[in-house]
């Protein structure tokens, strides 16, 4: 046989895209820094960066705990919601061999938002201790509800979607009576369902990446595994693996960052979907190939659309998913168009 | 040798293969023919490791039941097309068992080039999957068993989508597989073609296996027609050949 790599030359990449991978790194410093720079008070970049690192010359005074008490940990926490529901999302379409699947299908965001509910409704004033907890539970305990209901998931991942939704159908029910019953909890559940960072604090950072970064090392380290899961079951057990063990450790990590996501921010909506497509869009590759890229993607896409829920009717602030909806909506009917018109 | 002693498989109330024992040989290509609802393609599955089984199938002494040890590839007779992904990264598939996933080696790549050469494909390689006809699905799957190197090959009905010419192509690439030393277990809804390519043919009929031996013999055989109710006649070529063709009842 021949010396020369003609592998290069019939084009099968390396699965694991160092290219893509490195222009996100790189596209989410930069955004991370604006998002930390930019809101009513205007930080200078390289003060932040001196402050940052320990420098001398950095920033002093209410700017310094304006940069490290608020703007960091509200910035880092996008960034991980936005990693956390990207990543999920793209998981979630290879597993169920669905293009239109997204985070929060098992149940997950209607659990959660039971949960938000259940613990706006019962607690009078200490709201923010309890929520992230209660949606948390909630939001596990639905999607674990979908798979005991669904007993045919090992045969057919169809069946699994259509649980979610029975689950999430009932919950969202629960939700609406709590909320008929209690009329002043309205207005709360509905700004959080809408999704918010405001409570991001240095205790919601570190519990919230805990959980977060330990799912996207999972879902990385199984992510070559996952092209398997695009074939049928036979298909990918004769090349090596066990397709109904791949799902379960798939969905339980992806599942994890999502209940954590939606615990921590409330509900965002199309992240999940359109970061992956995006990434997908311009590699032209198979997701799960670039897994950490779109994790990466993902926390700027949610830095971005943080800061513009900041700024753009400042003082006051917008929903973040109001934000997300209104860019990703169009932009990803734009994408839709481009591929169609490209193929 | 797989040994098949005593093979049941259920799928809820009902009985899909019904205490079946057979020997298939290594190396050989043994074809499963029988009429749809026969167990073919059940059977099939069994022999794969994937489809829990009462009784028992042993391979070098090894029950086959999720045993990741043997390098078996399979051809579905639909397969899932994958979104997103080239003819070449296809093909590269079949080499995750033996380079680990997304670590194709370069003797692997070089393989994919031959492989891709060898069947055609080359020129479509950087093709997304979904794209490809249903003649040139059929190839990539067969270039991906190729590039599995493996021990045993089964094909589910390898030949029921496709042209005459495109049929004789896949079976010609499957021969060269044979002729590597590879098992072949294929199930064939063509027993014509089935008794040109393959040396052994298994009949089934309603879970059971009617009969097994020799392509020439079988072909001949009294069972066979009862396999597919007395509704077949088989001629023999002036090359010796045998053709079976559906006996075409005459009205009254």
């Amino acid at each position: 046989m021949s010396e020369r790599n003609h592998g290069a030359s019939v084009g099968i990449g390396r699965i694991w895209n160092w290219r893509i991978t490195a222009i996100s790194a790189v596209i989410l410093l930069l955004v991370a820094l604006i998002g930390v720079s930019f809101g009513p008070i205007s930080l200078n970049f390289g003060k932040i960066l001196r402050t940052l690192f320990g420098a001398p010359g950095g920033l002093s005074g209410q700017e310094r705990v304006l940069l490290l008490d608020l703007r960091l940990p509200r910035v880092l926490l996008a960034a991980l919601v936005g990693a956390a529901l990207a990543s999920s999302g793209a998981v979630y379409q290879t597993v169920f061999r669905n293009p239109l699947a997204d985070p929060y299908l098992l149940g997950a965001a209607a659990g959660a938002g039971l949960g938000a509910t259940l613990a706006i409704t019962s607690s009078g004033g200490n709201v923010y201790g309890l929520l992230p907890i209660f949606s948390f539970m909630g939001g596990v305990l639905a999607v674990l509800t979908t798979f005991f209901i669904s007993g045919k998931f090992f045969a057919e991942p169809n069946s699994l979607l259509l649980s979610g939704i029975a689950v999430g159908s009932f919950a969202t029910a629960i939700q609406t009576y709590l909320q008929q019953r209690h009329s002043s909890a309205l207005r709360p559940v509905y700004s959080w369902i809408l999704g918010e960072l405001t409570v991001a604090n240095w205790q919601v950072v570190r519990w919230s990446s805990l959980y977060i970064l330990s799912a996207i090392a999972i879902l990385i380290v199984v992510s070559k595994q996952l092209d398997g899961l695009m074939l049928s079951d036979e298909e990918s057990f004769s090349l090596g693996i066990n397709p109904n063990r791949l799902r379960i450790i798939a969905v339980a990590a992806a599942t994890l960052a999502t209940a954590t996501a939606v615990s921590a921010s409330g509900l965002i909506g199309f992240v999940g979907i359109v970061v992956p497509h995006l990434v997908r869009g311009i590699t032209h590759r198979v997701t799960n190939r670039s897994l950490g890229a779109i994790a990466m993607m993902g926390a700027a896409f949610l830095v971005i659309a943080d800061l513009g829920a900041r700024t753009l009717l400042s003082p006051a602030e917008l929903p973040i998913g109001v934000i997300t909806a209104f860019v990703g909506a169009p932009f990803f009917l734009v994408v839709l168009r481009r591929k169609r018109v490209s193929s | 040798m797989i040994s098949v002693q005593d093979l049941s498989i259920r799928a809820s109330e009902k009985l899909i293969l019904n205490h079946i024992s057979v020997d298939i040989p290594l190396t050989k290509w043994t074809c499963l023919v029988g009429p749809n609802g026969a167990g073919k393609t059940t059977f099939l599955k069994a022999l794969l490791g994937l489809q829990p089984y009462s009784g028992s199938i042993m391979q070098n002494g090894q029950e086959v039941y999720r045993n990741h040890l043997r390098n078996v590839a399979f051809v579905p007779q639909q397969p899932q097309i994958p979104m997103g992904m080239t003819v070449a990264e296809y093909v590269a598939l079949g080499r995750a068992k033996r380079d680990g996933w997304g670590k194709e080696s370069l003797k692997s790549r070089n393989l994919i080039y031959e492989i891709l050469l060898q069947t055609q494909l080359f020129g479509l390689h950087k093709q997304h999957v979904a794209a490809l006809s249903g003649g040139e699905m059929q190839r990539a799957l067969i270039a991906r068993a190729l590039a599995q190197e493996p021990e045993i090959i089964l094909l589910d009905e390898p030949t029921s989508a496709l042209d005459l010419h495109h049929q004789i192509a896949t079976l010609n690439n499957i021969e060269i597989l044979k002729d590597r030393g590879v098992t072949i277990i294929s199930t064939m809804h063509d027993i014509t073609l089935a008794a040109m390519y393959a040396e052994r043919i298994v009949v089934m009929h309603g879970g059971r296996i009617l009969l097994d031996g020799p392509a020439a013999s079988v072909i001949h055989s009294a069972e066979l027609r009862e396999a597919f109710d007395n509704r077949i006649n088989v001629y023999t070529l002036d090359s010796g050949r045998p053709v079976i063709v559906a006996a075409k009842e005459d009205r009254v």
